[in-house]
């Protein structure tokens, strides 16, 4: 099977995951005591009013239609108008998704940079000060939740240092400094758990390659040790590293959604938790719908990656 | 350490390697464990020199700790000659992969599964030949990672040729595959492949036909007989198969618990074996033409090896053990040519008397640790059977 059929075959199956998360949200929010109603015209609205505005959002037919027409819009793109102030719930959307992504891929950068070299130290020098070191502080990440580092971090480096803004967001458009300077302690926050667990993935990965047989033919054929190490160990290493890396994504990405909050940061995740205090189903179904897309697609990609560096899987099995 | 006395007949030209009282030993929670325990051997030039004893007798972890491979082995030796001139660890591990190779038991995880097999025997001809290609970390990462290894660099050529040596159909292809899409007799010609690729005097093949099937392993062991015809290369066999060695040794070394028992040319081990244990060995060998319903074993296991008895180590499953056999064991000279046996009942002051042995007075000035050379030419009944030249 090409790559093109697999990705195919991938994406109609991403649909299917992405329409059922789409389905439990819509009847999970429905779920949730409270009448978006009552919350958008206060607790002492008049009852004749809460009523004409439920008759006007159509809250008060049966609600397989109200999910029908939900999911005849969305079919066609139409992710629907906020109740709270009826902006298109996708431009409110992409309007905050750069933020999200912004922290979201310097997170795992940065969780990727400090694990891959510290677990790979940390497997060569087993039982020695390097890897003791290495795994204090992988348990520090581990341990810490992301949020808690976000305040830790704004107390030290903006309030008390004063290196860095403590709140808020700069467009990457408006210059890649400021932007920088904005995102690299959110990033640190979410990235130092999500590389935690992956440098603790990396040590026990690289452990087990380094007791592989091939690595000994490695070594029989007079090669360094560094060459045994990164031309025969590291790629065969990554294979289990790449699959634990895209499974923890969602990991990563919960934790932007609490360090946005932390940070002040108008992204996905804190309109997410404004939407739904506030029962704006619309933005709340929205929200969830592009963050399961993000999951969906990466791990789509983690596993094309994965065929590329594992010769051994073929797209999609069976010839 | 007593010399090797040349016996008559033997032209014999200095070995190619010599490993002269080599010991290893693991450290483990119970203690360390010595996995090898004293050998001392050598292989001539364009020879197949054969190792031979039961899994576990330390004829793996002879052949790693030569090379330098025992991972967490503590090795120690007198000395490790190859072309009389003694390797230091480090000149070891230049020479390893090149003049020395090696050969694994088990080409399916002795192969690394994410890289070509063409790129496993080139890497070889880039460290060890002369094809003026970098062999720098750098453009190594970057062939692996990025670019490839070019198809028309000479190791690539090279590679394909060696595939085409070993007997591999269609080498221009299979130079392209992973190791999975070969079958397990074409990985191990790979393996054999990537030992000639640094053009090797000294090949360490360790139980190459175990993980394969009989028709496959007649063909690797024509294989490495080609090799030592055409390239003149010395083989050491490791194998636990008397049958094999058999067929394909010159020279042979019985191997048990960590010590060599008894070395002999093929034909003289096989026909006139000396030590108990070697007997006790071709005895177990059942044949075509026998009917009866059991195999002859020897009796008792090997000895624990966090609790190894003192003097020779099979003496606890010897029919013939006596009163000498806890005391540490020489090397004798036994019949024919280059036939040496650890065994007491091979010294001098041993007599054969109705079938028991017998110590005469001369033994306990040895014990004492003065006179006696136990290689000296002996007289006299050995044993019943074994004939004196």
């Amino acid at each position: 099977m090409g790559l093109k059929r697999y990705v195919a075959k991938r994406v109609a199956h991403a649909a299917v995951v992405i329409y059922i998360v789409a389905t439990v949200v819509f009847f999970a929010v429905r779920a949730i005591p409270g009448d978006p109603a009552r919350v958008l015209l206060g607790g002492d609205a008049n009852a004749d009013a809460i009523a004409a505005l439920r008759e006007d959002m159509g809250l008060n037919q049966p609600l397989y239609v109200q999910y029908l027409r939900w999911l005849g819009d969305l079919v066609r793109g139409d992710f629907g108008q906020s109740v709270f102030n009826d902006q298109p719930v996708l431009d409110m959307l992409l309007g905050v998704a750069e933020p999200t992504a912004s922290i979201a891929a310097l997170g795992m950068v940065i969780a990727i940079l400090i694990a891959l070299p510290a677990g790979i130290v940390s497997s060569v020098k087993r039982y020695q000060w390097e890897d003791y070191v290495a795994t204090a502080v992988s348990f520090v990440g581990i341990s810490m939740p992301g949020f808690w580092i976000g305040i830790v971090l704004l107390l030290v480096f903006s309030a008390r240092l004063g290196l860095v803004p403590a709140f808020g967001y700069v467009s990457i458009s408006e210059g890649i400094v400021p932007w920088f300077k904005h995102i690299i302690l959110p990033a640190i926050a979410v990235g130092l758990p999500y590389g935690g667990i992956l440098m603790r993935m990396t040590r026990s990965s690289m452990m087990d390659v380094l007791n592989e047989d091939y690595m000994r033919t490695a070594r029989a054929k007079g090669l360094s040790n560094r060459l045994v190490l990164f031309k025969h160990g590291l790629q065969n290493a990554l294979i289990p590293i790449i699959t634990i890396a895209g499974i923890l994504l969602g990991v990563l990405l919960g934790g932007v959604v609490a360090v946005e909050v932390v940070f002040g940061i108008q992204g996905l995740g804190r309109l997410l938790i404004a939407s739904i205090e506030r029962r704006d189903f619309p933005v709340i179904q929205g929200a969830v719908i592009i963050i399961s897309f993000i999951f969906v697609a990466m791990n789509l990609l983690v596993d094309i990656l994965y065929t590329s560096i594992n010769p051994r899987i073929k797209y999609g099995g069976g010839e | 350490m007593t010399p090797r006395t040349p016996t008559q007949g033997s032209t014999r030209e200095e070995p190619l390697l010599e490993v002269e009282n080599l010991r290893t030993s693991f450290p483990t929670d119970r203690g360390d464990v010595t996995a090898v325990d004293g050998i001392s051997f050598g292989v001539d030039t364009g020879e197949i020199f054969g190792i031979v004893g039961e899994s576990g007798s330390g004829k793996s972890v002879t052949a790693l700790s030569i090379l330098g491979l025992a991972a967490d082995g503590e090795v120690e030796a007198d000395a490790i000659r190859f072309r009389g001139e003694e390797l230091s660890t480090r000149e070891m591990s230049a020479v390893r992969g090149g003049e020395i190779s090696m050969i694994f038991q088990d080409p399916m995880s002795s192969l690394n599964p994410v890289m070509t097999v063409g790129e496993q025997i080139a890497e070889v001809v880039r460290h060890h030949g002369e094809v003026g290609e970098s062999t720098g970390i750098l453009s190594e990462l970057r062939r692996k990672y990025v670019t490839g290894t070019s198809d028309s660099s000479r190791s690539w050529q090279r590679a394909v040729e060696l595939l085409d040596t070993v007997g591999i159909p269609d080498p221009e292809q299979r130079a392209n595959e992973y190791p999975h899409q070969l079958s397990g007799g074409m990985k191990q010609r790979v393996m054999i492949a990537q030992a000639l690729a640094g053009d090797p005097s000294l090949i360490i093949a360790d139980e190459p036909t175990t993980a394969l099937d009989v028709t496959i392993e007649a063909q690797i062991l024509n294989e490495l007989f080609e090799l030592r015809d055409e390239f003149g290369v010395s083989i050491v066999l490791i194998t636990h198969d008397l049958a094999v060695v058999r067929e394909t040794c010159d020279r042979v070394a019985v191997m048990y618990a960590g010590e060599l028992m008894e070395t002999a040319r093929t034909e003289t081990l096989f026909d006139e074996p000396t030590h108990p244990y070697t007997k006790g060995l071709l005895r177990s060998i059942p044949r075509v033409d026998d009917d009866r319903e059991w195999l002859n074993a020897i009796d008792g296991t090997v000895p624990d090896p966090f609790n190894r008895p003192s003097g020779c180590p099979f003496r606890d499953r010897c029919d013939a053990a006596f009163e000498l056999c806890s005391e540490p064991l020489d090397r004798y000279d036994a019949t024919g040519t280059d036939h040496e046996v650890r065994c007491h009942l091979q010294h001098d002051a041993v007599d054969i008397d109705d079938g028991e042995p017998v110590v005469e007075g001369s033994l306990h000035s040895r014990l004492d640790g003065t006179e006696t050379e136990p290689l000296d030419e002996r007289s006299g009944v050995v044993e019943p059977g074994g004939e004196r030249q």
